[in-house]
């Protein structure tokens, strides 16, 4: 069994793969496919964490971090979208890079929903927690996410990203009724609490960046962290 | 408590709820959506879970009722048009259409309930650790550092107040300060804590060579009965599935509903599949009420006066 433990996964993977395509494409129900899409998308950066070389101070690290994220996340329970979650994912990957701020967003989503309720939301947020930190890794070096204020607008704008990924998943339930006007009567409904997001996300990041991004690049120094 | 199908070998109970939720979003037909709701609220009823779904119902509802009303709204396919709504028409079918769907979102919605509480993260990772030993260790420290984390906040606030940081007193804006310095310590405080847990677990050899896994699940017997159980029932819904029975057609024109012998046999397979567990869990609660009664067929004499407890793991 432990042997073939690969093969075994990935004919599974494949499998499931051909059942939802042929659910998409002959009955137009995308539940399944979407489900599969989403671990594809998890997947390479979940592989790659397997892969690469990693100091055991490096997973520590990653795992207090999104211990960090998930744990900020149950003061804030009794408001819906103040999450400050996403501030310390985007600090955590300014600092350490995208690919340990993809981690640490999956992982937080996986970890705090254990508090909050798993549901099929859990790998839409898994992704789109990842995606935060995977994009503020991968712009940390521009110019303008070193100032305060390209941060807080990066911060601004994931706010609404995030509440956009999170209503695709409600959508694909309906492919007939699937219309611009759909699309639009959705995130109108949705607006506020993007917004709420998007604003507590400026809050946090105001709030946080100058004293964490201090505190967190001078473990990386000490230690040695993620140098790249 | 952990019994009856809680206890079994985590496989068991991914399988089954893999199963399910293939399912769900496979078999698009009233009466398969129906059975699997009703069995799943059977094991959470029968696991003692009844008041946990119940506290979660309403939220689910929303959303499952948000999308029967959304699709009518917006989508006008359909032969027999019901009435007009703000000069569109609202079709049966769409009405149709629109609570299959709620019927599938508030399956997948119980059935998670059902599966964090059986599949517990520690199963699950479990199972994936020989696949992907970093990544639940990972999950698994991450996990740990939760509570963790809660209990030190609350001594870091009491250690601070004496100090007069204090996150519940004063204005808006020295609260902010005050909480904001109250997780910076945390922070520090946990990182500089598990950069030592991390050198000491280099020292003990960590990633010195491939990960071994300890396995503290046994499939047994009966582990494997059911295993096979399961697969064998729910294979046959699978194939009736790709031989295109189980799937209600409603667009553009509703088909007639007719229920012939290769659909019987598809239903008596997903009923094996989806009703084994609560089956279990039944047996499991029968079999505890039957051994409290005094009149019990057991070999074993029963002393009045002392109470028995089964230590054995199951």
């Amino acid at each position: 069994m432990v042997r073939f433990r690969f093969p075994l996964l990935i004919a599974l993977g494949l499998f499931v793969a051909g059942l939802a395509l042929t659910s998409a494409l002959k009955d137009r129900h995308y539940m399944l496919l979407s489900l599969v899409l989403l671990a594809v998308a998890l997947l390479p950066l979940f592989i790659r964490l397997e892969r690469r070389p990693l100091e055991s101070r490096e997973l520590v690290l990653l795992a207090v971090l999104s211990a960090v994220a998930a744990v900020s996340r149950i003061p804030f329970a009794a408001l819906p979208s103040v999450k400050p979650v996403s501030a310390i994912v985007i600090l955590s990957a300014y600092v350490f890079g995208a690919e340990a701020g993809f981690i640490i967003g999956a992982v937080a989503a996986l970890v705090s929903n254990i508090y909050f309720g798993q549901g099929p939301w859990t790998p839409w947020q898994m992704f789109a927690w990842g995606m935060v930190g995977l994009t503020a890794g991968w712009l940390r070096n521009t110019w303008w996410m070193k100032k305060k204020g390209g941060m807080l607008a990066f911060g601004f704008v994931w706010g609404f990203l995030f509440g956009w990924i999170m209503n695709i998943w409600y959508l694909i339930s309906l492919p007939d009724a699937f219309s611009w006007g759909l699309v639009a009567a959705a995130y109108a409904s949705s607006f506020y609490l993007d917004l709420a997001h998007a604003l507590s996300n400026v809050f946090f990041l105001a709030v946080l960046a100058g004293g964490w991004t201090k505190v967190l690049k001078r473990f990386r120094k000490k230690y040695g962290l993620l140098q790249e | 408590m952990s019994s009856g199908f809680r206890a079994m070998h985590p496989s068991v109970a991914l399988l089954y709820y893999a199963g399910l939720l293939l399912f769900a979003t496979l078999l698009f037909h009233p009466l398969f959506l129906a059975t699997e709701i009703a069995g799943l609220t059977l094991l959470l009823v029968l696991q003692g879970q009844g008041r946990q779904l119940l506290r979660a119902l309403p939220f689910f509802l929303l959303m499952a009722v948000s999308v029967a009303v959304l699709n009518p709204l917006f989508s006008h396919r359909g032969a027999h048009i019901l009435f007009y709504f703000m000069d569109q028409p609202v079709t049966l079918e769409a009405v149709l259409y629109g609570l299959m769907m709620m019927a599938v979102l508030l399956t997948v919605f119980i059935l998670f309930i059902s599966y964090s509480y059986t599949v517990t993260t520690d199963k699950f990772m479990y199972l994936f650790a020989g696949a992907a030993p970093r990544t639940t260790l990972l999950t698994l420290m991450a996990l740990r550092f939760v509570p963790l984390f809660q209990r030190r906040l609350r001594q870091i606030t009491m250690i601070q107040r004496i100090r007069g940081v204090d996150a519940g007193k004063g204005s808006v804006r020295s609260r902010m300060r005050d909480g904001m310095t109250l997780l910076k310590v945390l922070l520090t405080w946990s990182l500089e804590e598990a950069l030592q847990t991390a050198d000491s677990m280099k020292a003990r050899g960590y990633g010195v060579r491939k990960r071994s896994v300890y396995g503290i699940y046994r499939l047994d017997l009966q582990d494997k009965a059911i295993l096979l159980l399961l697969a064998a029932s729910g294979l046959i819904p699978l194939f009736f599935w790709m031989k295109g029975y189980g799937v209600l057609e409603i667009y553009p024109r509703m088909k007639p509903m007719h229920f012939g012998w290769a659909d019987a046999a598809m239903y008596a397979g997903f009923c094996l599949f989806v009703l084994t567990p609560p089956a279990l869990e039944g047996k499991e609660k029968w079999l505890w009420r039957s051994s409290r009664r005094s009149v019990y067929p057991s070999a074993i004499p029963r002393k009045t006066g002392t109470r028995f407890m089964s230590s054995h793991l199951r």
